[in-house]
């Protein structure tokens, strides 16, 4: 096989190396100096002022953008009425000028959508889908049933209006999302967690935010892990909320046939006093995996916090969990 | 078919076990006292008043190794949960029903006995009572409706329960097998093989605590999942303690619900008594019931 570079963007191209019984997964064409990323939020709503830092930044970068109708629309907390998202995001979806779509902000609201958006302009002419949390939908949907890559990456609500006072993580955050959609491969060094099971795996990324996966279950979205690398977070969940939704994950059989399994950042919900949990997240996690052999580890630099990482998702990683160093990098 | 567990008469047992959340065995007292007066024996299990120290009322293996010994005692002939909270989900798997299937008993609780209700309905074709726990019996709520509601549903009196109209009903009548429970626990089911079928099936929801949004993304799940498509009848009951987000939802929970069912015609009905709160009647999940959604009221009474 050869290596596809940087500078490759001639066609959406077949990665051969997907797994036996799932379809390839097609990566988007990366983005080249010049070419337009659109702005558009299929979920909660961001005002004109505040994408300014992101759109700034992506022009630093080299690339046009162009602003979605919904950038600044308000319908109390999404951006602008179903009607108003679905066309907005279809637009972008459809309009072969636009080689990726970045997302405004999470929140809530792609669920309500998700069945309503055409995928078939996308799936002859894909392109990169750029978000995280709410936007696990649209990832879990282009991932089962078009086999196209997406980003999982910070959105444009997460842009340091000002980089002086940024914190380095969080730069390199941003950073990593220009070193994503312009084809690097992603190599991410990451902390040992004393839980972690340690190991090595080779298989495609896929994941995004826990509740929002739950919420998929038994849909036609709902996210086929087998054979695959799953990562999750979750943020402002109690304990027990988070233990039930990795219950959820093993009872719908996700869990049974990973190749690693990569914990993220979860924002714990402080127990209610005299309910408290009594349990960890290590200890949460490992109780559902413990029939299982394939690595685990916790502390990811991906969720709801200031370092989160750039992931490819579909793409085709390698896990190495050691006791001294963790690694996951980008293969092809 | 379902298979109905035998009614109680006098003289049967109850046994009371807390399969998830922690409970003080005096929050339990008024209820034991109840259900003596009404001519039952209780017999309590050791997860109740606990000497757990966290958010359980035992360890998984203490909370499963009861809920097992009292679905296997012959001379225990119903069930009654302590309460809720969260736990069932953790040791359903690894309940064996293998003896319960041959000599079905009443599993009586809501909330997050959802769990087994859904699992008893699907994988078991058992019928189980959604109905207030030890808690309820408390403050003089032995005395109200709904707890009497649950004596008669356990002596085997057929329910006829009829509540005000609301401005969201749909009008209409529905004859079905009556299912349901708490959304949060029906929605995180999905895919699980504890999974609800409400195929042609009268579902019923409650909900307590989850914010707005999320109830919205667990109806969308539902609807996502096949489960609205063929339902006879929709029955909401409470949905209390809502949360909202900074950016308000913008609707309400029943404004919500009305709206995602605008596209089918099966009759629905808003306020139903099945809650968190004191209004919850005794509902015999598996059973059939016929839905009357009428202008001047609703009536459910069991066929």
């Amino acid at each position: 096989m050869m290596p596809l570079t940087a500078g490759f963007v001639s066609m959406g191209r077949i990665n051969e190396m997907a797994n036996e019984g799932d379809s390839p997964v097609q990566i988007p064409p990366y983005l080249k100096p010049g070419d337009t990323i659109g702005i558009s939020c299929p979920a909660g709503s961001i005002t004109h002022e505040d994408i300014q830092p992101a759109v700034k930044k992506l022009m630093e970068w080299g690339f046009q953008v162009k602003e979605g109708s919904t950038v600044g629309k308000k319908n109390f907390t999404f951006g602008g009425t179903d009607e108003e998202r679905k066309n907005d995001f279809q637009e972008m979806l459809d309009d072969k000028s636009i080689k990726a779509i970045l997302c405004g902000r999470g929140g809530y609201g792609a669920i309500r959508i998700i069945d309503d958006l055409d995928f078939k302009n996308f799936s002859k002419h894909p392109k990169w889908i750029i978000g995280f949390s709410d936007i696990t939908v649209i990832h879990s949907h282009v991932n089962r049933n078009l086999r196209v890559a997406a980003i999982h990456s910070k959105m444009c609500n997460s842009f340091p209006a000002d980089w002086s006072k940024a914190e380095q993580v969080q730069v390199d955050s941003i950073e990593s999302i220009r070193q994503c959609i312009t084809g690097e491969k992603m190599n991410y060094l990451f902390t040992p967690n004393a839980a972690n099971r340690t190991g090595m795996a080779d298989g495609e990324l896929v994941g995004g935010n826990l509740k929002t996966l739950e919420t998929m279950a038994d849909t036609k979205t709902d996210l086929v892990t087998k054979d695959k690398i799953l990562f999750v977070e979750d943020t402002d969940e109690y304990l027990y909320s988070i233990d039930r939704m990795f219950w959820n994950l093993k009872r719908t059989g996700k869990l049974a046939h990973l190749k690693g399994l990569i914990i993220g950042g979860f924002k714990v919900k402080k127990d209610d006093a005299g309910d408290e949990f009594g349990k960890t997240i290590e200890e949460i996690v490992m109780e559902k995996v413990s029939g299982y052999t394939y690595p685990v580890c916790f502390d990811f630099p991906v969720g709801h916090q200031k370092n989160n990482m750039a992931l490819k998702c579909g793409a085709q990683h390698k896990l190495s969990v050691h006791l001294n160093e963790c690694r996951l990098n980008e293969i092809r | 078919m379902i298979t109905i567990p035998p009614y109680l008469k006098k003289g049967d047992v109850i046994g009371i076990t807390c399969p998830a959340g922690y409970m003080a065995k005096e929050k339990a007292q008024t209820c034991i006292e109840t259900l003596q007066s009404w001519g039952f024996e209780v017999m309590v299990g050791h997860t109740l008043g606990s000497a757990s120290t966290n958010y359980f009322s035992g360890t998984d293996d203490e909370r499963r190794d009861e809920l097992q010994a009292m679905l296997d005692d012959e001379h225990i002939n119903a069930i009654l949960f302590g309460r809720g909270g969260y736990g069932m989900g953790r040791i359903i798997d690894q309940l064996n029903f293998t003896r319960f299937k041959k000599h079905p008993k009443w599993l009586i609780g809501f909330s997050d006995i959802t769990v087994i209700h859904c699992h008893l309905n699907s994988r078991l074709k058992i019928a189980g009572m959604h109905a207030p726990m030890a808690a309820a019996f408390n403050d003089e709520g032995y005395k109200n409706e709904f707890v009497q509601s649950l004596r008669k549903a356990i002596t085997g009196k057929k329910a006829r329960y009829k509540t005000a109209a609301h401005a969201f009903n749909r009008l209409g009548i529905a004859s079905a097998e009556l299912v349901g429970g708490n959304l949060t626990l029906l929605s995180h089911l999905c895919g699980t093989a504890s999974e609800l079928d409400t195929r042609k099936k009268i579902l019923f929801l409650e909900d307590i605590g989850e914010y707005t949004y999320n109830m919205d993304r667990m109806l969308y799940q539902l609807k996502r999942s096949g489960k609205l498509d063929t339902l006879a009848g929709l029955i909401i009951g409470g949905f209390t303690d809502i949360k909202d987000t900074e950016r308000p939802f913008g609707k309400t929970i029943y404004e919500i619900i009305r709206e995602i069912v605008a596209p089918y015609s099966f009759p629905v009905c808003f306020g139903f008594p099945v809650s968190h709160e004191k209004e919850n009647y005794a509902l015999k999940v598996g059973v059939n019931y016929t839905l009357q959604v009428g202008k001047a009221g609703v009536k459910l009474s069991e066929m």
